[in-house]
């Protein structure tokens, strides 16, 4: 049997996955903060690793919005909880590469973003297939699931 | 290299605003992080000085947070909003004479709207308890109504609802209907019902706790 935790939440278990889209627009990235938050506390993460994930999970979204006409796009994130990790992946679809490139400018704040999630997850990349931009990362779990 | 990365340490800082330190202070020790990140920076193992810098300054800001006892307060803040959160509504609910948005909750309570979502949804355990609670000036009911209003919603809940306001005489009935579903305040429905708004307030709760009795005992079956 499963407990709810202190905030009366649900756990999410191994193999549980949510997916969240919503329009590619820098001030919706708070959905994808909110929901990494619902998400952290439901499979057991602490609160610094919550707070490490909200930061995160807003550099991801940096990530795939970099260099792209991202308005007319969708951010997709997918959320996949499994016994050791937390997965996050974020997809930009339906968006056009930015004109003029993505410029040293966009370079940089790649690779700062890149940094940052050095920093705070266990692992994470950026990969551009099939015509989208698709940025992930791995948060590994302190303990047992919750 | 120091000052050439003074701009990494600052923005840096910045990612880590909203936790209830200044920027002053955050970047002062971002700014000190990166320092020490020179003095232990080793070229030859051919790491990005950026990127190693990156990661010292970023630990250097969380440890700063947990010896800032950040995680113990910041636990404690979500609760202490929630709990400020409920006073807030009622009393905008009061002058609106409407259920108040997040917007007009986060700028009662000085928060922004995040943190108010954060903290309905961290919240959400402290129903049960919040609806237990007697009614005081303190402890608006108007308040928890909302929150009874949420926590029935599912098609399940509502089957267990409707017979125990079966149970309530006509007047309660009446009571709770004006509040939840015409949406009167507290004020407005003392003046229908000729009574003071404690009153009506006192009627609440009372028929509320039954309500709870006979769910409880219902649930339990």
């Amino acid at each position: 049997m499963i407990e709810p935790d202190v905030a009366g939440a649900d756990p999410l278990g191994d193999g549980d996955r949510i997916v969240l889209t919503f329009p590619a627009r820098g001030d919706l990235v708070v959905l994808a903060r909110l929901v990494a938050s619902a998400i952290s506390t439901r499979v057991g993460f602490d609160i610094e690793e919550l707070e490490d994930l909200r930061l995160a999970v807003g550099e991801l979204c940096l990530l795939a919005l970099q260099g792209s006409d991202a308005w007319h796009g969708d951010l997709r994130l997918e959320f996949t909880v499994s016994a050791e990790a937390l997965d996050i992946s974020c997809t930009l679809g339906g968006a056009a590469p930015a004109l003029g490139g993505r410029g040293d400018e966009g370079a940089e704040a790649d690779q700062l973003s890149e940094q940052i999630l050095a920093a705070l997850v266990d692992a994470h990349g950026r990969v551009e297939e099939d015509g989208s931009v698709r940025a992930w990362l791995l948060k590994r779990r302190k303990g047992p699931l919750a | 290299m120091i000052t050439d990365n003074l701009g990494l340490a600052q923005q840096l800082a910045r990612r880590f605003l909203h936790r209830g330190e200044p920027l002053e202070d955050l970047v002062q020790v971002a700014s000190i992080a990166l320092v020490k990140s020179v003095d232990r920076f080793d070229p030859g193992r051919g790491v990005d000085f950026a990127a190693f810098a990156t990661s010292t300054i970023i630990g250097e800001l969380k440890r700063h947070f947990r010896d800032k006892g950040w995680a113990v307060r910041a636990s404690r803040r979500v609760q202490e909003l929630y709990l400020e959160l409920g006073h807030a509504t009622a009393t905008l609910i009061q002058e609106l004479g409407r259920s108040p948005t997040v917007a007009e909750l986060a700028r009662a309570t000085g928060s922004t709207e995040e943190a108010v979502i954060e903290a309905i949804e961290a919240g959400q355990g402290y129903r049960a308890t919040s609806i237990d609670a007697s009614e005081n000036e303190d402890d608006p009911l108007s308040y928890r109504l909302g929150r009874l209003d949420a926590h029935y919603d599912s098609v399940e809940e509502r089957a267990l609802l409707a017979p125990a306001l079966a149970m309530l005489p006509p007047r309660e009935r009446s009571i709770l209907r004006m509040r939840f579903v015409q949406g009167l305040t507290q004020s407005e429905i003392a003046g229908a019902i000729g009574v003071s708004q404690m009153h009506v307030s006192r009627l609440l709760a009372a028929s509320l706790e039954e309500l709870r009795h006979h769910i409880d005992g219902r649930a339990g079956d």
